[in-house]
């Protein structure tokens, strides 16, 4: 009897992607590091604090930082591509609304496919909305990084510690030898 | 379950109708309540009402790989139970969504939880039963309440924006996929909002804006057109959802209110004017809410800066930063201030008039 009721949804017609994953990096010491920041509130010294992090301790260098254009959507192709050409990997975030931590999942995808791996920092408040974008870019799995909410209320000596708390995190996520 | 089955068919209408609510549910498909079974006779019968092909793509999320079709559009307004008749509506109201750059943006996902405000202009109104008058914020009449609600669920079904998913209102605002009210252009001194939307008088047309959320003023007792817009300004106001340097807000005027302003001899333009010069919150005031500081386009708080200095809530007098519209009844002076989610885009759709034989059952 259900089937004639008709499904509202349209996803029996929507392709699906299959989940790639970009190599780790061997050792991040030389590896070029990219940073891209969505704009949201301390995310911008979140990502500075990392990459300092990243090189005090491991080595790696900053070779770029770049800003989203827009919050909501995920990185556009020539800033991926711009970012991509002078990283060895990739940190994004911080996930801390509801477009933009689904956003930050896709991002991080979308640096896995181009052969970067990204470390993608979230609100754990706003995990469950990563996740389920993790699934509509075809890669459910896709592991995030979480950091406790609030960020947005955090002062510069708060983001720091932060950093301090996630470098580790983030360096098991992008390289093999940290792991 | 108490009726029979036979070869695996319910054999009672009616436990008929109970399972399929409950397979819709179960499907995730609801909003909450029950929703209708779209079948492909009845989903053929919205399509039958629009010229417009059914595997149209009427709206999209790229960012979510969604699409809307005409197909879609119309099987999630058979769940919200409109009726055939209602579905040029719907698609109009959808249309000028789409015009809307939230919509379009992350606005669905986000923690605001915005909602549209969808005003039905023109004919239509009457001939389809939609609600200017008492109430008309709802509920109680099928067409309002039936086209919000089939707007929700294109955005909750097609567009895949569900609760605690992909969909992140921390509370989200009241009256939410059930604001769709008809102007009262008889009782409106005014031209329609229609017309600030760039359409006709007299032709059917909707227009929609996301809200932040909503606030009457209450004010029957003053004869000073003067001192009622002085309520409606300390209203605007407010600095609770004024996040950015500037906010909108419209104003549903009840006929009470518009017509004591149109006997004072004010347009909607000057209604407007007066607004915009007074609207808005002297830096101290903000700075004791931490938002007296304008960085990039977002307020925060700072140590700096002139306490004496007066933002304006406005941007500017354009009707989509302070769009008017005149509802309800003539019963009271009771007017409702929509704070605006963004701004109005300014566009009004037209309704597709109804097509000869559109009315007719499917064969």
């Amino acid at each position: 009897m259900f089937d004639r009721i008709l499904d509202p949804t349209g996803l029996s017609v929507r392709p699906t992607n299959v989940a790639v994953a970009a190599r780790r990096v061997p050792s991040l010491a030389g590896a070029r590091v990219g940073l891209l920041n969505n704009t949201k509130r301390n995310a911008a010294q979140l990502l500075t604090e990392l990459g300092d992090l990243l090189r005090d301790r491991y080595g790696a260098v900053v070779t770029i930082q770049r800003t989203k254009p827009h919050v909501a959507f995920p990185v556009d192709e020539p800033m991926l591509k711009e970012i991509a050409a002078v990283s060895d990997v990739v940190i994004t975030g911080v996930g801390d609304c509801g477009s933009c931590s689904a956003s930050a999942a896709a991002d991080g995808i979308a640096f896995e496919r181009a052969g970067i791996p990204a470390a993608v920092i979230v609100s754990d408040a706003f995990e469950v909305t990563a996740r389920a974008m993790a699934g509509v870019h075809g890669d459910e799995s896709f592991e995030l990084l979480l950091t406790p909410h609030p960020v947005a209320v955090l002062n510069a000596e708060q983001v720091a510690e932060r950093a301090t708390e996630l470098v580790a995190d983030v360096a098991n996520r992008v390289c093999e030898l940290a792991r | 379950m108490t009726g029979g089955t036979l070869d695996g068919q319910v054999t009672d209408a009616l436990d008929g109708a109970h399972q399929s609510i409950e397979y819709m549910y179960d499907q995730g498909w609801s909003d909450g309540l029950p929703v209708v079974p779209a079948t492909r006779e009845l989903v053929d019968e919205f399509l039958a009402t629009t010229s417009r092909p059914a595997d149209e793509v009427v709206g999209r999320l790229d960012h979510l790989k969604r699409e809307v079709s005409v197909e879609l559009a119309a099987i999630n307004a058979v769940m919200a139970g409109c009726r055939p008749e209602y579905f040029p509506v719907v698609l109009a109201a959808w249309d000028a969504l789409m015009a809307e750059r939230s919509t379009v943006g992350g606005g669905w996902q986000s923690t605001s939880g915005p909602a549209p405000l969808i005003v039905v202009n023109g004919p239509v109104r009457r001939r389809l039963g939609f609600n200017a008058t008492g109430g008309v914020f709802g509920p109680g009449f099928r067409a309002n309440a039936t086209v919000a609600r089939s707007i929700g669920l294109i955005v909750r079904n097609a567009l895949g924006v569900v609760p605690h998913v992909l969909e992140q209102a921390t509370q989200g605002i009241p009256g939410r996929w059930a604001m769709c009210i008809a102007e009262n252009e008889e009782e409106s001194p005014w031209e329609p909002l229609s017309v600030d939307g760039g359409v006709a008088a007299g032709v059917d047309a909707v227009s929609t804006t996301l809200l932040r959320t909503s606030e009457f003023v209450d004010n029957r007792h003053t004869d000073d057109p003067e001192a009622l817009l002085g309520d409606f300004a300390d209203t605007i106001s407010r600095i609770g959802s004024w996040i950015f340097r500037h906010a909108s807000a419209g104003v549903v005027f009840c006929p009470e209110h518009a017509q004591m302003l149109a006997a004072a001899g004010m347009s909607k333009a000057d209604v407007r004017d007066w607004l915009i010069e007074r609207c808005g919150r002297s830096e101290a005031d903000l700075a004791r809410a931490g938002k007296n500081h304008v960085h990039g386009n977002v307020r925060r708080q700072s140590d700096d800066g002139d306490p004496g200095a007066f933002h304006r809530y406005f941007a500017d007098g354009a009707p989509k930063n302070l769009p008017i519209v005149v509802a309800g009844a003539r019963n009271a002076g009771i007017s409702m201030v929509v704070r605006v989610f963004s701004n109005w885009s300014g566009i009004s759709a037209r309704v597709e008039p109804p097509r000869d034989g559109a009315s007719a059952p499917a064969t």
